[in-house]
């Protein structure tokens, strides 16, 4: 799979687009999400609007971009039904700039449709939420309500399985439950599950908890958000009274 | 790729620095055991002949009836050929346990006592009895308690089977500390016996030591801790019948069966022999119905194979036994040194020559296939990485309520990138397919390889012995940390 890989100089730049995706997201406005996603889908007939506004996150969160096939490529094949050709794939790794520079982790943006086999099939909505509020790989983590971020405790895992960069969990965990329940009901509810058996992500033993926990680049912050305003916040300047 | 990055070709790609290196690779070491280097023991001189276990002693002298004596306690024992002795546990003072041997439709009464500093279980791994005798974590002995396990052993159950501890927890430390024993049922019409068919008992097992040779474990905490717990402990010695590389020796001609248990808590041996195909005769529950000719055979994690071995070599030569690499791990985990061979035990062709070559029978006995004509009940059980079904194991919760006299399905789903072997307690099965290719014979199993990302379909009958029994992965590891089911039966 390494050999015949093409690694150019403008990795960095990959890494900073799919940055930028995430935050842009995070900080998407809420209010009228219901409406817009409802409005987006005129002729969805009766679907439940949790699962409508599911939809809405997920075009509007860029998932398609990783998942497949494109953002917002909702109606053409294989959407988000994973990686289905190897230029899908992330090198994770100083072998981004230098190749054969280790570590090297590929990894693979995964199936989301429902199929049993290959997707999310098997999955509760429970465990979807709590892969995207607390970045625990599905598969690892039991089927049950997690009130902690603290290891071992309310029922978040002693070892955490976290999922691989760069899905950029530690943004959208910051969506209120409303949103990522809704997404969920989406992926397991309102796509057709498609058989799509993508490679497993590579990744270090500890499924990337220590840099998680240590490496700039993907650190995570505290969640919920510290209280506003931060060292890099201000209070809004009441806006000055127009000059005549 | 058009999308995201101006990459034209190949992957994206996420630079992280390059100070992951040296962040990530010695963090490795911290708190780990000491390991001792494995290679430079398989380079020791294998001379040792493979010895085979003792017997217990039948103390009855009623016909039909094995009455046996066994006791679990700490002993003082080398873990390694000319080793010191440090402190293991034993049945009966041996590593592994005395082997226990009997009939179809013998009684078997087995006295037991516990002299361990903590609770155990003796579970009949196979054998198909009543669930008070399962000695499955329902059923703990205390320390200093004894407990007689009583069962007949069923007609057509002749095979090979094994015993090990199975308490709440401490299943993979009870057993790495050396408490596993070899079972033989023995049928009256033994096609293989009745030739006079050499018969050898090979029990694999594995570990790892502290710089004193005493069996080592890895703290929880540490970056080895969640690799074990997450491949399960794999040892760097390979041991049969607790000797490192033995040879065993063959005549011109000879015929061997090898009765091959796999007691390691996750190690999954891809058994070959150098310069010879195996006659691959048997599995869990015992004889196929025709040979077999393999080139290797697969044993996971408590399975049984039976083999026949040729004396075809060049007298005064030798043909290793190895364990060919075989990738049951998620990439997260997997060994830097999983592709290496690793060499079991050696096969000495002696010069000395045999009157009479036996033939091997082209029908070992009859085995039935899946009639799956009464089948009314099917279920999905999901493997994910240490859960059935989303859950971990409740000793006080039953997962599946089946009926007695029932015929079943069961659809083992592995969702996850790392193989689990599947194994159903009190029952023989028949797997019907794997990922829908039709098993292409039928043979008796009570543990099922699941590979990763894979299904098998398994056909049980739950004709006798209502109670409750276990179900769950056999990497000791995931067992104890819950990947386990109950099923009732009544």
């Amino acid at each position: 799979m390494l050999s015949g890989i093409r690694i150019s100089g403008y990795a960095a730049v990959s890494a900073a687009v799919i940055g930028a995706t995430a935050l842009s997201a995070a900080h998407y406005v809420r209010g009228a999400a219901s409406e817009a996603g409802a409005a987006e889908s005129p002729a969805s007939g009766a679907a439940d609007p949790v699962v409508l506004h599911g939809r809405f996150l997920v075009i509007s969160h860029g998932c398609g971009g990783c998942h497949g096939p494109t953002e917002d490529g909702v109606s053409e094949p294989g959407w988000l039904a994973g990686e289905r050709s190897p230029d899908q794939q992330f090198l994770i790794g100083p072998c981004a700039i230098t190749p054969g520079a280790m570590p090297c982790f590929h990894t693979h943006p995964r199936n989301l449709t429902p199929d049993d086999e290959t997707g999310l099939g098997r999955f509760t909505e429970r465990q979807i939420f709590n892969a995207l509020r607390y970045g625990v790989r599905p598969e690892d983590t039991p089927d049950v309500k997690i009130t902690s971020t603290i290891p071992g405790q309310g029922n978040f895992p002693l070892h955490p399985h976290y999922l691989a960069p760069p899905m950029p969990w530690a943004a959208w965990r910051h969506m209120p439950d409303a949103d990522l329940q809704a997404i969920a009901a989406y992926l397991k509810r309102g796509l057709k599950p498609v058989h799509n058996k993508v490679p497993e992500s590579e990744g270090p033993p500890d499924f990337w908890a220590d840099e998680y926990k240590n490496m700039p680049q993907i650190k995570l912050g505290s969640y919920p958000a510290p209280p506003f305003p931060t060292v890099n916040e201000r209070e809004p300047v009441a806006k000055a009274p127009a000059r005549h | 790729m058009q999308r995201h990055s101006p990459l034209a070709r190949g992957a994206r790609a996420v630079l992280f620095a390059a100070v992951i290196g040296w962040v990530w690779s010695p963090r490795l070491l911290d708190g780990s055991p000491v390991f001792v280097d494995a290679r430079a023991r398989s380079a020791m001189p294998a001379s040792e002949a493979l010895r085979q276990p003792p017997t217990l002693q039948n103390t009855s002298s009623r016909r039909g009836v094995v009455e046996v004596t066994l006791t679990a306690a700490p002993a003082r024992l080398p873990t390694m050929p000319g080793g010191p002795p440090v402190n293991v546990y034993a049945f009966n003072g041996s590593v592994p346990g005395p082997t226990l041997e009997a009939n179809e439709g013998d009684s078997v009464i087995i006295h037991f006592r516990n002299e361990l500093p903590e609770p155990t279980t003796v579970h009949w791994h196979g054998l198909h009895i009543p669930a008070s005798a399962d000695g499955s974590p329902l059923s703990p002995i205390a320390p200093g308690k004894a407990h007689d396990y009583r069962f007949r052993l069923a007609s057509g159950s002749a095979g090979t089977y094994w015993y090990h501890p199975h308490p709440d927890r401490r299943t993979g430390f009870q057993i790495a500390m050396g408490l596993f024993g070899g079972i033989i049922v023995h049928a009256p019409d033994d096609p293989l016996a009745a030739k006079g068919v050499a018969d050898k008992l090979l029990i694999l097992s594995d570990n790892r030591f502290d710089s004193n040779g005493a069996p080592a474990f890895s703290d929880p905490r540490s970056i080895q801790g969640s690799i074990d717990l997450e491949n399960g402990r794999e040892g760097d010695v390979l041991f049969v019948n607790g000797q490192v590389m033995p040879t065993i020796s063959i005549r011109p001609g000879e015929l061997q069966r090898w009765r091959i248990v796999n007691a390691s808590a996750a190690r999954i041996y891809r058994v070959a022999l150098a310069g010879q195909h195996l006659i691959h005769v048997g599995s869990d529950g015992g004889l196929f119905e025709h040979p077999v000719e393999v080139p290797d055979v697969l044993v996971a994690n408590s399975e049984r194979v039976e083999v026949l071995v040729r004396g075809s070599g060049t007298p005064g030569e030798r043909a290793l036994l190895e364990d060919l690499p075989y990738d049951r791990y998620m990439p997260q985990t997997r060994p830097a040194d999983w592709a290496r061979a690793r060499q079991i035990l050696s096969l000495r062709y002696e010069s000395d020559s045999v009157t009479q070559p036996v033939e091997i029978p082209a029908v070992l006995r009859h085995v039935p296939p899946p009639d799956t004509s009464r089948v009314r009940v099917r279920r999905t059980i999901v493997m994910s990485q240490g859960l059935i079904d989303g859950k971990r194991m409740d000793m006080h919760r039953v997962d599946i309520h089946s009926r007695l006299g029932a015929t079943e399905i069961w659809t083992i789903q592995n969702v996850v990138g790392m193989d689990h072997p599947f194994h159903l307690h009190g029952f023989h099965f028949q797997i019907i397919d794997r990922d829908g290719v039709p098993e292409p014979f039928s043979s008796w199993k009570d543990t099922g390889n699941v590979p990763k990302h894979s299904s098998i379909r398994i056909l049980v009958h739950f004709d006798d012995y209502p109670g409750k029994w276990m179900y769950h992965c056999h990497i000791l590891e995931h067992e104890d940390e819950g990947m386990m089911g109950v099923l009732q039966v009544r």
